[in-house]
C-alpha cells in the first residue's frame, strides 16, 4: 500500500482546504454538510494514475495545518517529490503561512516541486467571499514555482488536473524517474527473497 | 431501610467468594493494564502540598525504550535515528512562523459586559461547567459559552487562586455552596474549575478535571506546555489546542455518562474466546520483529478487543480512556492511514509515542493503534496494519467483531440479564480489579451515547423532568453515591445495601471486585445476596468471553 512511485505532500494552514481536496480526488466526493474537524497529525491516502499510457502509484499526505503540528510536519514532507501549498486567496493569513511552508521547503527539500494551490474557487465565483490575496501577487511567486492552481473542492473543478499536471511533470523528470526504477527494482528483489524464504519456512 | 457494613461483613456474604477456590470473575496473574485505582490517586493528589504543584516529571519511559532499542541495535542508521521528539522547533523557542506575529492580545476588560454575560442563557443553569485557564488568568477552555466573553471571569478564578496561595500559603480545593460545588485544581500552569450541580463528590470532580488536563497533556506534553508557559506567562494556548475543544467536550459527556471513568476500569468487547485469541496472533505474528513497536490495542466502539504491548511495559486505564476519546471524537480517522504523535500521560507525560491509527476495513468499526517510539515507521506499520487486516479477514475475525459491536442477540453477552434470568435485577456493573476491566449488563449503546451528546450540546440544562424508563445512563448516575462511600478515604465501606420504593441498590467491594447492583425496590436482603451470588457464578462462566484474560506481549 504505502510502496508509492511518487510522494506528494499538501501544506497549509488549517481550514484551508487541504482534506477536502484529497477526499475530492481520491473519493470523487464533497460533503458541506459534515462540520469541519482538523485533521489529527497526517493521514496518508494511496492512488493508481496515468501519464503517457504509464501506471503510476501516488501516495498523499494530508498534513494538519495546526500549529501545534508544525515542527512535526517535517516528518512527512522529508523526501516527497512534490508538494501542494494550499491557501485560500480570501485569507491573507493562510497567504502568509503559505510563504512560510516555501521557504521551509526551499531550506529542507529543495529537490521537491512545489504547486501552489488556491482553494475554494467555487467561493470566490459565487461572490461569497472577498478576494484578499491579489492575483499579481500569487503569479510572481509561482513563476519560480512548478505550477499554480485555483481548485474547488465542492465542484471538483481543476482537482484532477493539479494531480495529473504533477504526476505527468514527475514522469517526465528524468532524475526523478531514476529513482523511481531504482526502488521499484529493489523492492521485487526484496520480494522475491521473501516469498523464497516463505516457502522455506514451511 | 439502609445499612452499611465497615468491617464485618456479614458471614453469608463470604459464601459466593468461598464458594470456589477460584480467583475472582475476571482475574488473571498478567494484566494488560496497569490496576492502580484512580482514587487512590486521588488521594495522593490531595495531599500534595503547595510546592509539589509545579510538576516534576520522573525519568520518560519513552527514552527509556530508545535507548533499550538502541543498545540492541546493530544497525548504525538506526542508532542516528535515535530522537527525542518535539513539537517544539530546532532552537527550542516558540514556533516563530509568520502568522505567530499577528497576535492580538484580547482581553475582554469591559466587565459590565461580562456581568451580562453570565446571566445569558447560554450559561445560566447548566448542571455543570467546567473552566480552564492559565494562571496567568487567560482564558482557555470553557464547556459553554464562548471562553472570550469569560475573561472577567477568568480573572476572578485566578484571583482566588493565588490570593490563597500567596496570602494562606494555602491550597483552594473546593468551594460548596447550598446547591452547588467549585472545585478547583491547579496542575503547572493551568488552573482547571469545575462549577456543578450534579450529584457527583469533589473527588469525582477533581478527577474530571485531572482527565481534561491529561487530555491537553496528550496534546502537547507536559514538558511542552510547562515551557510555553516559562518563555511566555501570557501565551493563549488556544493556538497550539486545534481540535482540543471537541475532544475536552466529548470527554466530559463521556465521563458523566459511562461507568468506565466511575470505576477506573475499561471495557472490553465481548468476544468468543477463540475470535480474541485469533485477533492477537494475527498481531503478534505479525509485529513480533517490529522493534520499535510499544502497543498494538485494537478498540471499538469505546471497548477494548486486544492489546499487545512491549514486555515491561502496561497501560493505564486513563490513557487507554484518552484514546477512546480521540478515536470517537474524530472523523478523519475514518477516510485514511494517520500518522500522529500521541503522548499518553501516565506512560510517559514527557514525550510522544507515533501512532499509526487506522480502522480495519470500510465493513468493520474497530480500530487499530499501533504506537511506536520511531517516528519514521510509518512504512513499516502501515505494511503491518494491512497484514494484520488480512490475517483477521481469513479467520473470520470481522464477522466476529461485527456480531459484537451490532450486538447480536444470540450472543450471551448481548443481553446478559436475560440470560442470568433473575428477574429482579434490573442493572449491574462489575470491576475486576486486578486487570481494571470492567463489564455491565447494558454496556452503553454507542447511539444513545450519540443522543444524549446532541441533547447534550443543546441542552445540558438542568432538567426536573421525572425519569420514566431509567437507561444505563441513570443508573451509572445512581451508582455514583455508593461508589463514593466505598472509595471514601477516612471510613470506606465494604457493603451497602439499600432499599427503598424507588429500587434497592446493592454494592460491594471485596480485595477482587467491585459490584454493583440495582433491584426491583423493596428487595429483601437475603433474597438479594443469592442473586448476587448467581450473578457472579454467571460472571465467571462467561469471563473468557467478556474478559481479557491474558496479556500478550510482542
Ligand atoms: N465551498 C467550499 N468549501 C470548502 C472547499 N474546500 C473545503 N471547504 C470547507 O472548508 C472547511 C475546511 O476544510 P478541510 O479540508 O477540513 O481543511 P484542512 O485544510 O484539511 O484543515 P486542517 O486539517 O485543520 O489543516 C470545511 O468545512 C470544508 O467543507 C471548497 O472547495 N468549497
Ligand atoms: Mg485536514
Amino acid at each position: 500500500m504505502s510502496r508509492c512511485d511518487f510522494k506528494i505532500v499538501l501544506l497549509g494552514s488549517e481550514h484551508v482546504g487541504k482534506t477536502s481536496l484529497v477526499l475530492r480526488f481520491v473519493n470523487c466526493r464533497f460533503n458541506a454538510e459534515i462540520p469541519y474537524q482538523n485533521t489529527v497529525g497526517a493521514a496518508f491516502c494511496a492512488k493508481a494514475m496515468r501519464s503517457k499510457e504509464k501506471d503510476y502509484s501516488i501516495g498523499i499526505w494530508d498534513t494538519a495545518g495546526s500549529e501545534r503540528y508544525e515542527a512535526m510536519t517535517r516528518i512527512y514532507y522529508r523526501g516527497a517529490h512534490a508538494a501542494i501549498i494550499c491557501y485560500e486567496p480570501s485569507s491573507h493569513e493562510s497567504w502568509t503561512r503559505l510563504r512560510h511552508w516555501l521557504h521551509e521547503l526551499r531550506t529542507v527539500e529543495d529537490s521537491c516541486k512545489v504547486y501552489l494551490c488556491g482553494t475554494k474557487k467555487d467561493l470566490l465565483d459565487g461572490g461569497f467571499v472577498k478576494r484578499e490575496v491579489a492575483e499579481e501577487i500569487v503569479n510572481t511567486y509561482s513563476q519560480d514555482l512548478n505550477g499554480h492552481f485555483l481548485t474547488s473542492s465542492k465542484t471538483g473543478e481543476n482537482v484532477d488536473e493539479l494531480f495529473q499536471k504533477i504526476v505527468d511533470d514527475l514522469a517526465a523528470d528524468v532524475e526523478v524517474m531514476k529513482t523511481v526504477t531504482e526502488s521499484r527494482l529493489l523492492l521485487t528483489e526484496l520480494d522475491k527473497r521473501k516469498s523464497k524464504k516463505d516457502v522455506c519456512a514451511c | 431501610m439502609a445499612s452499611t457494613s465497615n468491617d464485618n461483613v456479614p458471614q453469608h456474604m463470604n459464601a459466593p467468594e468461598n464458594a470456589s477456590d477460584e480467583l475472582e470473575p475476571g482475574a488473571c496473574h498478567d494484566s494488560i493494564l496497569n490496576p492502580t485505582d484512580s482514587f487512590e490517586e486521588f488521594a495522593s493528589e490531595m495531599s500534595s502540598s503547595l510546592r509539589e504543584t509545579c510538576l516534576t516529571t520522573k525519568s520518560s519511559t519513552i527514552s527509556e525504550i530508545q535507548s533499550e532499542i538502541l543498545e540492541t541495535a546493530e544497525d548504525p542508521k538506526l542508532k542516528a535515528a535515535k530522537s527525542s521528539d518535539d513539537l517544539q522547533t530546532k532552537d527550542g523557542s516558540m514556533s516563530a512562523s509568520a502568522s505567530n506575529s499577528n497576535l492580538i492580545e484580547e482581553n475582554g476588560d469591559d466587565t459590565d459586559d461580562d456581568k451580562d454575560y453570565l446571566q445569558s442563557p447560554e450559561l445560566v443553569n447548566k448542571e455543570k461547567h467546567v473552566f480552564i485557564l492559565s494562571t496567568a488568568g487567560k482564558p482557555i477552555y470553557s464547556r459553554y459559552g464562548n471562553e472570550d466573553k469569560l475573561a472577567g471571569l477568568c480573572g476572578v478564578i485566578q484571583a482566588l487562586v493565588s490570593v490563597i496561595e500567596e496570602q494562606n500559603q494555602d491550597i483552594l480545593r473546593f468551594i460548596n455552596t447550598k446547591d452547588c460545588k467549585a472545585v478547583f485544581l491547579v496542575k503547572g500552569p493551568l488552573i482547571l474549575v469545575a462549577v456543578s450541580k450534579s450529584n457527583e463528590s469533589e473527588t469525582q470532580l477533581v478527577l474530571q478535571l485531572t482527565y481534561a488536563f491529561n487530555q491537553i497533556v496528550s496534546l502537547l506534553t507536559l514538558t511542552q506546555l510547562n515551557r510555553i508557559f516559562e518563555q511566555r506567562r501570557n501565551y493563549d494556548l488556544r493556538r497550539l489546542l486545534a481540535g482540543a475543544e471537541r475532544l475536552i467536550d466529548h470527554l466530559l459527556v463521556f465521563m458523566e455518562k459511562d461507568p468506565a471513568f466511575l470505576l477506573g476500569a475499561v471495557r472490553c468487547l465481548p468476544l468468543p474466546e477463540k475470535a480474541r485469541e485469533n485477533i492477537t496472533n494475527a498481531i503478534t505474528t505479525t509485529c513480533h520483529k517490529i522493534r520499535d513497536l510499544v502497543f498494538a490495542i485494537m478498540i471499538a466502539g469505546n471497548q477494548l478487543i486486544t492489546l499487545v504491548r512491549m514486555k515491561k511495559y502496561t497501560l493505564h486505564p486513563s490513557d487507554i480512556h484518552l484514546l477512546f476519546n480521540l478515536i470517537r471524537s474524530s472523523e478523519s480517522f475514518k477516510t485514511a492511514e494517520s500518522w500522529t504523535p500521541i503522548c499518553l500521560p501516565k506512560f510517559d507525560a514527557t514525550g510522544f509515542l507515533h501512532g499509526h491509527v487506522s480502522y480495519i476495513s470500510e465493513d468493520c468499526q474497530a480500530c487499530l493503534l499501533l504506537l511506536t517510539v520511531q517516528r519514521d515507521a510509518f512504512t513499516t506499520l502501515s505494511q503491518a496494519k494491512h497484514t494484520i487486516a488480512e490475517k483477521m479477514r481469513r479467520a473470520n475475525c470481522l464477522v466476529a467483531i461485527n456480531n459484537a459491536l451490532n450486538r447480536n442477540e444470540e450472543l450471551s453477552t448481548t443481553k446478559p440479564l436475560k440470560h442470568i434470568g433473575i428477574p429482579e435485577i434490573r442493572h449491574f456493573m462489575y470491576k475486576c480489579k486486578s486487570t481494571a476491566q470492567l463489564f455491565s449488563s447494558d454496556p452503553i449503546s454507542l447511539d444513545r451515547l450519540q443522543d444524549y451528546r446532541l441533547r447534550h450540546k443543546e441542552g445540558g440544562d438542568i432538567v426536573d423532568k421525572k425519569i420514566t424508563k431509567l437507561s444505563d445512563i441513570d443508573y451509572v448516575r445512581n451508582y455514583r453515591k455508593f461508589c463514593n462511600q466505598i472509595h471514601c478515604v477516612a471510613t470506606p465501606a465494604k457493603l451497602i445495601f439499600r432499599s427503598s420504593s424507588q429500587d434497592t441498590i446493592l454494592s460491594w467491594v471485596t480485595n477482587g471486585f467491585e459490584l454493583y447492583v440495582t433491584f426491583d425496590p423493596l428487595m429483601e436482603k437475603d433474597h438479594a445476596i443469592k442473586a448476587v451470588d448467581r450473578l457472579l457464578r454467571w460472571i465467571k462462566k462467561e469471563e473468557e468471553r467478556i474478559f481479557i484474560m491474558n496479556a500478550p506481549t510482542f
